[in-house]
């Protein structure tokens, strides 16, 4: 597992100022929420206008864990097929992602199947992958049980959360287990293969990025 | 022709109406000259007038479920090399059935001057993150690759907001099929863009390059010179 890390000093007008950065994919069919989720994340805001997104977008948040400042290069990418070559040319280097699909839309559900063959096609093996069940606010809409979410997930070996950008449920929450994940599995890689620690395989930001202070992440 | 658009070219005159107000409009600021020489615009304000009108313009026709217009964020003005994208939605899908990713271009002598200009605070964080993750090719590739990643269904279409004899019109260049330039090892550079323009090429108006888009067969290469204003 490979993160930017000890990038600090200040840069031309941005705060290039942490501790490690995290690279994150937000992946799923059109539609489900990923745009919203995000915003709700990085902005705390929500509207219920439809925008769909063109090709790839990102936002940048700086969460703090264990006096560490991580900053997360949150990437939204389009749901729609035909920007498939845009958005898998970027799940290399990403370090986790939240699958999204929307509880009442089963098609959406139908196809995580998939998007879970995605990932593990485009991305490193180490990426820690959440799924997440969009639009719980519309209990009265539902199409996919909890259950149903919750056992497939548990199939492809990932964690799970119902979330709502809307009404603001579990989306800190998705984001902070998403980070927790990737710190274990940082701490994890660094007892056994110390390559890491110099920041080697690395993602395109870490080129720059003097070794990592010893023993490991401790995030 | 998509099944479920009923009339299929019924957007066309609407969307005529929207690029003559937003054309007129940035007119009016192309060729504003202060007599006091103090006011001098950004390039990003003649984009924004564009966008601004056509947008109200749209809005007020109500062509944005038809024909949308989906202005970029700068994080992917840099990734995609695109200002804005208009698309011809298939209803009910809402997948779009063509695109147009544009990207504005203006005078060269002001860009001199002008480029890179600062962009403000809030965004440079964004903006210099988004440099370091977009590839090391310039703008006009950048826009090329975008839409050639998605078909021939995507035209990429460069806007110049003036040109050097003719400072106050706006003209285009669009195609489907630029990256053949970058199978023949030429770079995609403004000369390579402005080149299309010489000889006695014919102009397409807005409506005739519309009417050719949705006509042609889908995986035909099509290059159009236009001018919108």
């Amino acid at each position: 597992m490979a993160a930017t890390q000890d990038m600090k000093g200040k840069g031309e007008g941005g705060d290039q100022n942490f501790d490690y950065m995290f690279k994150l994919l937000i992946i799923g069919n059109s539609s489900v929420g990923k745009t919203s989720f995000l915003f709700r994340y990085a902005d705390d805001a929500f509207t219920s206008a439809f925008v769909s997104t063109v090709g790839i977008d990102f936002k940048v948040k700086t969460v703090y864990k264990n006096d560490k400042r991580i900053k997360l290069q949150i990437w939204d990418t389009a749901g729609q097929e035909r920007y498939r070559t845009i958005t898998t040319a970027y799940y290399r280097g990403a370090m986790g992602f939240i699958l999204m699909y929307d509880i009442t839309n089963e098609e959406s559900f139908g196809a995580v199947q998939d998007w879970s063959t995605q990932i593990k096609t485009y991305s490193w093996d180490n990426a820690q992958v959440v799924l997440a069940g969009n639009k719980c606010d519309m209990e009265e809409e539902r199409v996919v049980s909890v259950d149903s979410g919750r056992l497939l997930a548990e199939q492809l070996g990932f964690e799970f959360f119902e979330t709502s950008a809307k009404d603001n449920i579990n989306v800190k929450q998705t984001f902070e287990r998403l980070v927790d994940l990737i710190c274990d599995k940082m701490s994890e890689s660094l007892d056994t293969d110390p390559a890491v620690t110099t920041g080697a395989p690395t993602a395109k930001l870490t080129d720059s990025a003097p070794p990592l202070q010893q023993p490991g992440c401790n995030c | 022709m998509g099944p479920s658009v009923a009339k299929p070219n019924d957007f066309i005159p609407l969307f005529i109406d929207c690029i003559s107000a937003a054309s007129s409009r940035t007119q009016e600021y192309l060729l504003f000259k202060d007599p006091e020489d103090k006011l001098h615009p950004s390039f990003e304000l003649f984009t924004h007038v564009f966008l601004m009108t056509y947008i109200s313009q749209s809005v007020s026709l109500n062509l944005t479920d038809t024909f949308n217009c989906t202005a970029m964020t700068p994080g992917q003005r840099i990734l995609l090399g695109a200002d804005w994208v208009w698309a011809l939605m298939e209803k009910p899908s809402r997948n779009p059935r063509l695109q147009i990713a544009v990207q504005v271009l203006h005078l060269q002598e002001k860009e001199d001057t002008e480029e890179n200009t600062a962009l403000p605070d809030i965004c440079s964080e964004t903006m210099q993150m988004a440099q370091q993750e977009s590839s090391n090719k310039n703008m006009y590739e950048k826009l090329v690759d975008f839409c050639t990643s998605i078909g021939k269904d995507c035209y990429a279409l460069f806007l110049f907001f003036g040109k050097k004899n003719d400072k106050g019109n706006i003209y285009g260049v669009l195609s489907n099929n630029f990256e053949v330039a970058i199978g023949k090892c030429n770079k995609i550079d403004r000369g390579f863009i402005e080149n299309f323009f010489k000889g006695s090429r014919y102009l397409h108006t807005p409506s005739g390059m519309m009417q050719a888009l949705v006509t042609k067969k889908e995986q035909d290469p099509i290059t159009l010179m236009i001018k919108f204003s």
